[in-house]
């Protein structure tokens, strides 16, 4: 296994790639729930933990069972299915087993399963060829980047709450155009990433 | 009743715009509208998906059971996902190449399981079907304007045709991620102006009903302190 | 409980209704998708191949090919298309490329690629009209991005014997060292494939380069093109005219009565520092080991790594160079890395102490080329101290 390779997808996937501010995949709970730092660490963390389990069930799914019976068309189908159960599943394991960590993410964990980018980076890891451990690791670098966008956004965000914005910007629109700078800075990530380990 | 028929099909394109009122959608009103092609294409798949799921929700209402309605709804709507995909893939390939992964993301585009939630499982199939029109062309607009605005400035072209003096004066940042989140930014306020801030009061009404309410309340929670 | 057994029911029966109109779906589509799929395939071999008709897949089977090469096709005018993997930064680099008739590159592009930045798209779009003779030395990489151009470049160069090998010829896929190893198994038998390479320490006329054979079979002189093989006795193998035989044997006896004893330096105070080592061979030529400075450390200043360029050279006694060559190098790739090459250091093969400087300089690598000159001026330094002029 090339290590070097495996720290390119995780850098590329933080950084460059990231899902919430260069695909926009995600981007409703980005919106939604980085209002305050501890509320965007919880969903990031649970948006971590999802992608990597629905990474480890969906990748032995596709390459073992649907593309041994040339059922790769049912692929969407059967994804979103894995992460709805998996999703319900974690939820009553962390009830029953470690409450108090259902306490802080319980509340995150039903939002996860229509968020688009746990579906995204499951196809995404299929569509790019990656082998099982080149897809949890894209899987955690993408969920780091949600993670991170989320916790760099709601610094931002408690900023806007302090400022005098015109009544027609209010809410949303500021918001997203705040999105829209935090987004163009990771721009600035764009390209360093060959040079970084040349 | 006619009058009432026709206020479904009319509401979606402006009263209750699933992406400038609504605020469903962000996903794929962002990623999909650096081209007029892509954007209208992205519209017309999901409307197709929208009125399927609709009128299929629709029909099997009373045989649904309540405990399992999300898990049924989900299936439906990524059959019928799927089975656009297969049909693009195999007479649109340019199409099916340009959307890639947010085709099949449409799966989980709140807009759909929103829908069947708040309408499709409560009205009659014509309804219903007549919604998902509504829901549809309202999507498929706002996603062209986004992307007529974005292209045009951004690339100089209108759906691939070259504009004169546009073409030679582009501005790339309308085309990257930061252009896409700053107009999609600057077009809901326009809206607010509009409508003069009546949006607000609609958002909370259907987000209420909206089954992925957590996911997009977003959108809620900021027009509450707007108000 | 008859809720319960009502949900899993309806859950089931939908299900069970999609995956029946998907498979409908599936049987109606998929030919389609495929039939686009190779249409679409065609479509990117006309782009590298735009004059080419009635492609025709090649069973690589029958064929010794470059590991790199996964498809190949040929067409009606000759030419072909071939598409081969490689790995540039990441795994599977993609690359499709068109070879005409002429054994030219028509076009290439990738296919798909792991890469971190995007060179690797456009890299392609210069590449039309090399051959396999200009290739290496006249289609350069992208700086910054050399390991995903250089693979390309080394894929493109694969296409080429592939084509080469398709059209019915056979190309050389031996890497240099393997070449010279075969050429001179070929030229001298006896010398069972173990040869190591001499010095060149007598002034020798019209050699570039001589091989001994490790088991004192005999010597292999490289004339030009030629490897021409003499025995232990001095008497010529290969066949050449009279003339050349005369020459070689007299090369052979120079070299076989060559010998070095090892000169104690130390006691010459005024011997440049550059100089590591001297010897004195038995017909009175000098050879030394000196360092030089090129980039690495310029002057007293360590710029890079610190690693002085190594260097050999023999001179005879009135000072004239009979060989020079770098023995290890640490300069910048692909820039200062060239004084490493022969065809810079043996420019200096014949030059005194007058007219070493009238040597090409290496492209873009001032600084390593006018350390080398220098490292090479002491030489003639050390070899008046040695003899006593100076």
């Amino acid at each position: 296994m090339d290590f070097k390779g495996l720290v390119i997808i995780l850098m590329g996937s933080v950084l460059v790639n990231n899902y919430v501010l260069s695909r926009f995949l995600g981007i409703c709970p980005f919106l939604g729930v980085s209002k305050k730092l501890n509320q965007a660490v919880g969903m990031g963390v649970s948006v971590i933990f999802v992608m990597l389990m629905a990474t480890a069930v969906t990748w032995p799914i596709q390459t073992f069972i649907l593309e041994k019976f040339g059922l790769e068309y049912t692929q969407t189908i059967v994804f979103i299915l894995v992460i709805a159960a998996l999703v319900q599943f974690v939820e009553i394991v962390l009830k029953k087993f470690i409450p108090a960590l259902h306490k802080s993410l319980g509340v995150y964990l039903p939002l996860i399963t229509t968020n688009c980018a746990v579906l995204g980076v499951t196809i995404n890891n299929i569509t790019d060829g990656y082998n099982f451990v080149e897809s949890m690791v894209s899987s955690l670098g993408c969920g780091l980047g949600f993670m991170l966008a989320m916790v760099i956004f709601s610094g931002v965000r408690s900023r806007i709450d302090e400022s005098n914005i015109p009544n027609s910007f209010r809410g949303l629109p500021v918001t997203l155009i705040a999105a829209s700078f935090v987004s163009l800075a990771f721009f600035g990530f764009a390209g360093i990433i060959e040079n970084l380990f040349a | 009743m006619k009058n009432g028929k026709l206020s479904v099909l009319v509401k979606g394109i402006l009263k209750e715009n699933p992406v400038f009122v609504l605020i469903l959608g962000t996903c794929p009103t962002l990623a999909t509208t650096t081209t007029v092609v892509g954007a209208l294409a992205m519209g017309l798949a999901t409307m197709a998906v929208l009125i399927c799921s609709n009128v299929v929700i629709s029909l099997l209402r009373k045989f649904i059971p309540d405990v399992v309605r999300i898990p049924c709804y989900i299936v439906v709507i990524a059959g019928f996902v799927t089975i656009v995909q297969m049909f693009m893939h195999a007479f649109l390939p340019e199409l099916y190449e340009l959307l890639g992964v947010y085709l099949a993301l449409i799966t989980v585009n709140c807009i759909i399981l929103g829908r069947a939630e708040m309408f499709a499982s409560k009205n009659k199939v014509l309804n219903s079907a007549l919604d998902g029109v509504g829901m549809g062309i309202g999507f498929t607009i706002a996603l062209v304007a986004m992307a007529t605005i974005r292209e045009v400035i951004g690339a100089g072209t209108f759906a691939g045709m070259e504009i004169p003096f546009m073409v030679n004066h582009t501005v790339d940042i309308f085309i990257k991620a930061p252009g896409g989140l700053m107009v999609y930014g600057f077009l809901i306020a326009v809206v607010n102006v509009i409508t003069k801030g009546k949006v607000i009061k609609k958002k909370e009404f259907s987000c209420a009903g909206c089954p992925s309410a957590g996911v997009c309340n977003g959108g809620c929670k900021n027009k509450k302190e707007g108000e | 409980m008859k809720n319960y057994i009502k949900s899993v029911v309806a859950l089931t029966v939908i299900c069970a209704v999609v995956a029946v109109l998907l498979s409908v779906t599936n049987f109606v589509t998929a030919p389609i998708i495929e039939e686009n799929a190779n249409a679409a395939a065609n479509e990117a071999l006309l782009i590298v191949l735009p004059e080419g008709k009635d492609f025709a897949q090649v069973d690589l089977s029958t064929y010794e090919l470059p590991a790199t090469v996964t498809e190949a096709y040929t067409e009606a005018g000759g030419g072909c298309v071939v598409k081969l993997t490689t790995a540039g930064y990441g795994p599977d680099m993609v690359i499709m490329c068109g070879v005409n008739a002429a054994g030219e590159i028509t076009g290439a592009t990738c296919l798909s690629s792991n890469e971190t930045l995007s060179y690797e798209k456009t890299y392609g779009d210069n590449v039309k009209g090399y051959t396999i003779d200009n290739i290496e030395s006249d289609l350069d990489t992208v700086s910054g991005a050399t390991m995903t151009t250089g693979a390309y470049k080394n894929a493109l160069k694969d296409a080429l014997n592939t084509a080469i090998i398709l059209g019915g010829g056979s190309a050389d896929l031996r890497t240099e060292e393997e070449k010279l190893a075969d050429n001179l198994a070929a030229a001298l038998p006896a010398g069972e494939g173990k040869f190591t390479k001499w010095f060149i320490s007598e002034p020798l006329t019209d050699v570039s380069a001589v091989y001994i054979a490790d088991n004192g079979a005999g010597y292999v002189l490289v004339s030009g093109e030629s490897y021409i093989a003499v025995d232990s006795e001095c008497n010529v193998l290969t066949d050449v005219s009279d003339d050349v035989k005369a020459v070689m044997s007299a090369n052979a006896e120079a070299i076989k009565s060559s010998e070095v004893t090892e000169l104690d330096i130390t006691g010459y105070g005024d011997m440049p520092s550059a100089i590591d080592k001297a010897y004195k061979t038995a017909s009175g030529n000098y050879v030394f080991e000196l360092h030089a400075a090129g980039y690495g450390i310029n002057g007293d200043k360590y710029t890079k790594s610190g690693e002085y360029i190594y260097l050999k050279a023999s001179v005879t006694a009135d000072g004239k160079i009979i060989a020079c060559e770098t023995v290890s190098q640490k300069e910048t790739d692909n820039i200062g890395s060239a004084c490493a090459d022969e065809g810079f250091y043996s420019q200096f093969n014949g030059k005194d102490e007058t007219n070493y400087g009238d040597i090409d300089a290496i492209t873009g690598a001032t600084i390593t080329t006018n350390g080398y000159k220098t490292g090479v001026s002491k030489v003639f330094e050390a070899v008046k101290i040695l003899e006593g002029v100076a």
